[in-house]
């Protein structure tokens, strides 16, 4: 809390409405099931960095705004990436000491959690998707994550 | 690799507290969005909300369509002049024959005393560049309550029946595709009138009818479409044929495929369609629930 008094949110809203267009983004068909978790991967960044700046309402209104973009049950995701948010943000301190490939683990980790939320609310509301592919995105999610904290990373440093 | 900057680890009681807080927040909006009607206000002045986002994503695609468009040679628009006026030749060809069945179906259902709703008015949607879910059949459509657009609507494309409308919010609609898992629509074979459901299989070029016996008359071609019971679908819109029929003699249900009439994978203008009003008031109507869960505004 001594270097940095000022905490500032418009890095965080900017890269989370950035993230929030790359999930409806259109793709093709067949590169659908790969697209990862944008959203999720920058709130966990936020909460892991700054985590004093209400990562944890931050990761609720974009589970709300994510559940309002992609039309399911209202609430879903908003649980999904409350519970992961809180576990990463309560992970931080030793993700600091981790080498690039167990964070990239920890974020896997984390990622399948919130899939798995997910998984069990659509089942819990009567629509189950029992795609198998649905379990992609954290595996890639895991895969990009160094890229997203390097840019994330310069956005948050550039001030 | 990463050096945080905060160490402060201030709060630790603090973030399970707030947690738990959100946590339940989200549970109960889960359970009062399923159970209750309460949070389609909400729902749609939110959507209101993300709608510059859908367009912020759509409209470079859109963009770039419509660039591509205006730069397309004259000779491409002659070739493509010359084959809209050739298959307008046709279809007027074939209106006129239209009309006289419609005149003949008419003085039928007036013999019957019943008068099913032939669709009167309907408006043209088109379908936004926006990726709602990689699992499920659904669209998004730049027609919303502001046009008149209703949960439960029937959506057509040139081919036949499309989907129907899942969710609207002021400016946009959600659709969903009869290819959907979770889609059943009514159904008819044309060739003798036979009734059934179709359900969708979650894969856009394929739905089944997994409710005919073996011994059903169905075969391979045939065409399958709306019945209008239910009263969601107009009668009479084609919904596929019949690919497939698959008999194992130690089942008592058949194991048919259908090929969907409209094209789900390629059209992005569709039709939303209001039955016309019944010209008589009908003794007892039911009222009519909006299928696969979403509840009727």
């Amino acid at each position: 809390m001594m270097r940095e008094v000022r905490i500032r949110r418009l890095p965080m809203a900017l890269s989370a409405l950035v993230a929030l267009a790359l999930s409806i983004v259109p793709l093709p068909a067949l590169l659908q099931p790969f697209r990862p978790d944008f959203l999720v991967l920058v709130v966990f960044y936020w909460s892991i960095e700054v985590p004093q700046a209400g990562g944890l309402s931050l990761a609720f209104f974009a589970g709300v705004a994510l559940d309002v973009i992609k039309g399911v049950v209202l609430g879903q995701h908003a649980l999904a990436l409350t519970l992961t948010a809180a576990w990463a943000t309560h992970l931080r301190l030793r993700l600091r000491v981790f080498s690039v490939l167990s964070q990239s683990l920890t974020i896997f980790a984390l990622l399948t959690g919130y899939q798995f939320i997910l998984f069990w609310v659509d089942g819990a509301t009567g629509n189950p998707v029992t795609n198998f592919a649905r379990w992609l995105a954290p595996i890639i999610g895991a895969l990009i994550w160094p890229l997203m904290v390097g840019i994330l990373r310069r956005l948050h440093d550039r001030q | 690799m990463v050096a945080f900057r905060n160490t402060d680890s201030s709060g630790r009681t603090g973030l399970l507290l707030r947690c738990v807080l959100f946590a339940l927040l989200a549970l109960g909006l889960i359970i009062v969005d399923k159970r209750y009607d309460h949070l389609q206000r909400i729902r749609r002045v939110l959507s209101v909300a993300a709608y510059p986002v859908q367009v912020a994503v759509a409209s470079p695609f859109e963009g770039w369509a419509w660039f591509r468009e205006s730069v397309t040679t004259r000779d491409a628009l002659r070739i493509h002049n010359s084959e809209l006026e050739q298959e307008l030749r046709l279809a007027q060809f074939r209106l006129q024959r239209y009309e006289a069945l419609e005149a003949e179906i008419q003085r039928l259902h007036a013999l019957r005393d019943n008068t099913t709703g032939v669709a009167a008015r309907f408006i043209i949607g088109n379908m936004m560049d926006v990726d709602l879910d990689a699992f499920r059949e659904r669209a998004l459509m730049n027609k919303g309550a502001r046009d008149g657009v209703f949960v439960g609507q029937a959506v057509l494309d040139a081919g036949g029946v499309f989907g129907q409308v899942a969710r609207v919010s002021q400016l946009t609609s959600e659709i969903i595709l009869i290819s959907d898992a979770s889609h059943a629509i009514p159904v008819q074979i044309n060739r003798n009138g036979l009734r059934t459901v179709a359900l969708g299989t979650g894969n856009v070029g394929r739905l089944k009818l997994p409710y005919l016996p073996t011994s059903a008359d169905v075969r391979t071609g045939d065409l399958l479409v709306t019945s209008g019971l239910g009263g969601g679908f107009p009668s009479g819109y084609p919904v596929g044929t019949i690919a497939k029929v698959k008999r194992e003699p130690a089942q008592s249900l058949a194991d048919i495929d259908v090929k969907p009439a409209a094209a789900l994978d390629r059209s992005r203008e569709l039709m939303f369609v209001w039955p016309s009003p019944e010209p008589e008031p009908s003794t007892f109507t039911l009222p009519v629930k909006a299928p696969n869960g979403a509840a009727p505004k």
